[in-house]
């Protein structure tokens, strides 16, 4: 069983913990979770509006209670009581006076915090939108290449295999006729040694005769 | 604006860097540490339940972790095919680059992944961050002394699961006898 010692972790631990991002890298990623988290609230604002709706009531109730006090107010120091109908327009045209340009306003400023928001939103889903689009093509133009490159490479590989092929067997060729060469030389100066061994002896031969016949 | 996202806008400003260089160590990539970064934020501000959150950095810092090591178990568990495997978002010549091509830091820390969860943040804290006993006491709200015993049993439990990694399983014997 293969034992990794205390010492070899916490070396791989130290090397873990020199892992460092660039400084633009994590500049590029508290930018982008800032807006996210920005664009997250406004999403969550358009959704539920009731901020809006409830200082609107607020300021109508606030509205509707001063009308009331100076009704009330007005009521008791008046000598005669008010006609409705009359007490009723004042009142609409106080409450339409008082109320339709805080609404106004107010309206304004949450559409346009709101279109802010969603044009940030917006931008950032298309920034990272784009910024995938960019990745996908890169790896798919990486994998053609590499596709290509390693097509390529076999290819030579296999012409190179080709042209050591040929050369091995001209190389054989070569080496089968020079043996044929030395072998054919071998045999005929066996032959000539043959002859000329044979020359020799027959000349002894007739020489020893002819000692002996003088003898 | 709300008063959760003023303290988490200040929590970015304030220990954002720290909590993207940690995402970064666990998951060695610059770009899927910038999203868990957004998603963490996002979770932070949306969840319900953190109203009586003490120390928002300490528990900003747990999430984080968390967050990375479910990210690795995904990846795990997901077998994605070629064209789909990207490149890490770091130069090659970098140290980050280096290190991501390195077996042996991805195994350590699938390694770290697999250990219980308060083992594993013991140990992300104390020797990748290199923090104190007594900051990650606090942190956890333990003792500087349970910190130290939690730390000590982590590194034997890390060291018994990497050594099982090493071990030959019998199927590979038996594949290499055959072979």
């Amino acid at each position: 069983m293969s034992q990794i010692n205390e010492n070899e972790i916490h070396d791989r631990l130290k090397r873990l913990s020199q892992v460092e991002p660039g400084q633009e890298a994590t500049n590029r990623a508290m930018q982008k979770t800032r807006d996210a988290l920005i664009a997250s609230e406004g999403r969550r604002v358009g959704l539920t509006p009731p901020s809006l709706i409830g200082r609107v009531m607020k300021l109508a109730a606030a509205a509707v209670l001063m009308i009331g006090a100076g009704f009330i107010g007005g009521r008791l120091s008046a000598p005669e009581p008010l006609d409705v109908q009359e007490l009723q327009a004042i009142l609409e045209s106080s409450l339409k006076s008082s109320l339709e340009p805080a609404i106004r306003r107010q309206l304004q400023d949450e559409f346009d915090n709101h279109l802010q928001l969603t044009l940030s939103a917006e931008h950032n889903m298309l920034k990272q939108e784009l910024a995938r689009q960019v990745h996908r093509d890169v790896e798919t133009y990486t994998e053609q290449i590499l596709k290509e490159v390693s097509f390529l490479t076999d290819q030579r590989l296999m012409n190179f295999a080709r042209m050591l092929e040929a050369a091995r067997i001209k190389e054989r060729r070569h080496i089968a006729a020079a043996f044929d060469y030395m072998g054919s030389r071998l045999g005929d100066g066996l032959v000539t040694l043959a002859t000329r061994t044979d020359n020799l002896l027959d000349a002894e031969r007739t020489d020893q005769m002819s000692d002996v016949s003088e003898n | 604006m709300r008063s959760r996202q003023k303290e988490l806008l200040e929590l970015l400003d304030k220990s954002g860097a720290d909590l993207y260089a940690l995402l970064t160590k666990l998951t060695l990539r610059e770009d899927i540490a910038e999203e868990l970064m957004q998603e963490l934020f996002i979770k932070l501000n949306n969840s319900t339940g953190s109203g009586k959150v003490a120390n928002w950095n300490a528990y900003a810092r747990r999430s984080a972790i968390n967050l990375a090591f479910d990210w690795r178990r995904a990846q795990k568990q997901k077998v994605l095919p070629l064209e789909q495997v990207s490149e890490p978002a770091s130069n090659d010549d970098s140290p980050l680059g280096k290190l991501v091509h390195s077996e042996e830091m991805q195994q350590t820390l699938d390694a770290i992944g697999r250990l219980k969860k308060s083992s594993r943040e013991v140990l992300v804290m104390r020797y990748l961050q290199q923090e104190s006993y007594d900051n990650i006491a606090k942190q956890l709200g333990k003792t500087s002394h349970q910190v130290r015993a939690l730390s000590s049993r982590a590194i034997r439990n890390l060291r018994g699961v990497l050594s099982n990694e090493h071990k030959p399983s019998k199927k590979e014997i038996r594949n290499v006898a055959n072979k």
